[in-house]
């Protein structure tokens, strides 16, 4: 396999704080990983680096073999990245359709022929089928991931990011949506990043984790290893404590 | 949007017959003149509604676009004294570059700074028009420009034509795949990256496309008034249009030009009352907007025709 996603030493200040701290990692094609970390690890800062939203300060992205920093980030959605986001931007004032119509009209997917068809294939694909003529803002949360999922999927990726997709979500809806991504990953043999901070969800559907705290990349692993990792707990449930009494 | 139905295709019809008809029912040249006036409004607040309306980036300035295509039709008159024909195709290339030149520094950026560099774009113009005057007649302006029609009324329907052509040619593109584009800018700009959507291409080839047929209009307004002016390019001309386009229901389109047209009307009508006159109007408006902030025309023809749909 080779690798599609290759980090290295990226970077990111913001004057005197440091989200991002020489984040190296590779992702390999067909890999499901997850960035596993509390919140204001850095998760969606480096997200927002990868996806070209924001320039690191420092370091270098390869996707695909080719460079992708400073790119702007429609390009790097047509070199085959995708994302969503974790507080769902949907197209107010436009049905369903429609808001998965605007990412069929990027060159990535200009072999779409019959726009219309492939945005409500897409509505299909992610259980949002029939329902191409509501508008989105009537949908619940649950629905606008899905919404956020086939407006990514639209551009065709190779890369599908995931920021926190379970987010705001009840046990019910979450399920469902790991169901989805699950199929997404297995048939489309998709590669998949996704960050998340809830454990429970996130441990049953990735196949590697990268951990974060305080914008540093602390373990790389399988998620069985992962949860037993000290550095892991440390993060998530703090020190043990013979370690406070030592410190 | 809304796709269009018979009964706004009839309504058009409608419309466009009375318009047409008007001055052989009234022969006098003076309702010619105003129709013309009207025509060209229609052809301005169209446009400027095409690309602010639909993308949300409003312009300013869109006098600079006006002034530019009336100050071509003007140069090409009195300097080289071309055929008058020329100066329709030449005034909307030079409001197409003058449209490039401002939007390729301002458009990639975000929030009011368009709208600003728009409003100074079109200020400087007209102090360039002051401060050249040996080129453009300064305040005085450029005079005894060739009609391009000699009857008033021919010319009047050909006015009228082309602001027919511009709301269905404008109307076409807001409808299309391009058009959804736009307002998904005027949405939200970093989902239309996330989408893949060149954001600033869109921006200034809809910013080119509303700057062509302003110039047009310009050109067209130059050619009926046979001499052109600085105040085509002062900020009083963009409001004028920005309002008509508020009046209109923004976004519509054909409630900009419709709008264009009643305002126009109502300009004329009120110039009985004197000095009250900048009153009534300015009033007028105002309980519109604010009674009404999605507009009068558009909302209202929608709502009279939802059972017919």
């Amino acid at each position: 396999m080779t690798d599609l996603l290759e980090v290295n030493g990226v970077t990111k200040r913001f004057g005197g704080l440091t989200a991002v701290k020489n984040a190296t990692f590779t992702l390999k094609k067909g890999e499901f990983t997850g960035i596993l970390g509390p919140n204001g690890a850095g998760k969606t800062t480096l997200f927002n680096i990868l996806t070209g939203f924001m320039q690191p300060t420092t370091g270098t992205i390869h996707f695909n073999g080719e460079l992708v920093r400073e790119l702007a980030p429609y390009k790097i959605v047509n070199r085959g990245m995708a994302r969503t986001f974790q507080l769902t931007r949907p197209f107010v004032g436009m049905n369903l359709l429609e808001n998965v119509l605007v990412a069929c009209m990027s060159p990535r997917a200009s072999n779409d022929k019959d726009k219309e068809e492939r945005a409500s294939y897409l509505l299909a694909q992610v259980g949002l089928g029939g329902r191409d003529k509501e508008p989105v803002e009537t949908l619940p949360y649950g629905d606008l991931r899905r919404l956020e999922i086939a407006r990514a999927l639209a551009t065709r990726p190779d890369l599908l990011l995931l920021d926190e997709p379970f987010a705001g979500l009840g046990s019910g809806e979450i399920e469902q949506l790991a169901q989805l991504i699950r199929r997404l990953h297995r048939e489309q043999n998709l590669t998949i990043l996704l960050i998340e901070h809830k454990l429970r969800e996130f441990m049953a559907l990735v196949s590697r984790v990268i951990a974060m705290n305080f914008g540093e990349i602390i373990a790389v692993g399988p998620p069985e290893e992962i949860v037993k990792n000290e550095k892991v707990i440390e993060a998530y449930i703090g020190k043990t404590e013979d370690a406070h009494a030592s410190a | 949007m809304r796709r269009i139905s018979l009964i706004d295709i009839a309504g058009a019809i409608v419309l466009v017959a009375i318009l047409a008809l008007a001055p052989m029912f009234v022969s006098s040249n003076y309702l010619t003149g105003v129709l013309t006036v009207c025509a060209v409004y229609g052809i301005w607040a169209s446009s400027w509604d095409f690309m602010s309306g639909l993308t949300g980036r409003e312009n300013f300035g869109h006098s600079l676009f006006i002034g530019a295509g009336a100050y071509t039709a003007g140069f090409l008159a009195t300097i080289w004294s071309t055929n008058p024909w020329l100066s329709l195709p030449t005034a909307v290339g030079v409001a197409i570059a003058f449209s490039l030149l401002v939007g390729f520094p301002t458009l990639r950026l975000r929030g009011p700074y368009f709208a600003l560099a728009m409003l100074s774009a079109s200020a400087i113009l007209q102090r360039l028009c002051l401060i050249f005057w040996e080129y453009t007649g300064g305040e005085e302006g450029l005079y005894g420009l060739d009609p391009l029609i000699k009857s008033p009324l021919h010319y009047y329907w050909f006015v009228l034509a082309v602001l027919v052509v511009t709301v269905i040619v404008l109307t076409l593109l807001a409808q299309s795949h391009w058009g959804l584009l736009l307002r998904a800018i005027r949405g939200d700009e970093a989902t239309c990256q996330a989408a893949g959507i060149n954001v600033t291409f869109y921006k200034i080839a809809s910013l080119m496309i509303s700057a062509g047929f302003a110039g047009l209009g310009g050109a067209l307004y130059a050619h009926y008034q046979l001499q052109v002016s600085p105040p085509l390019f002062s900020v009083v001309v963009s409001i004028t249009v920005i309002i008509m386009v508020y009046v209109g229901g923004i976004g519509s389109i054909y409630g900009a030009a419709v709008a264009a047209i009643l305002l126009t009307l109502l300009t004329e009508m009120l110039r009985g009352f004197g000095e009250y006159r900048l009153w009534i109007y300015t009033l007028t408006l105002m309980l519109i907007l604010f009674f009404l902030p999605n507009g009068l025309i558009a909302p209202l023809w929608r709502r009279l025709t939802e059972r017919l749909r």
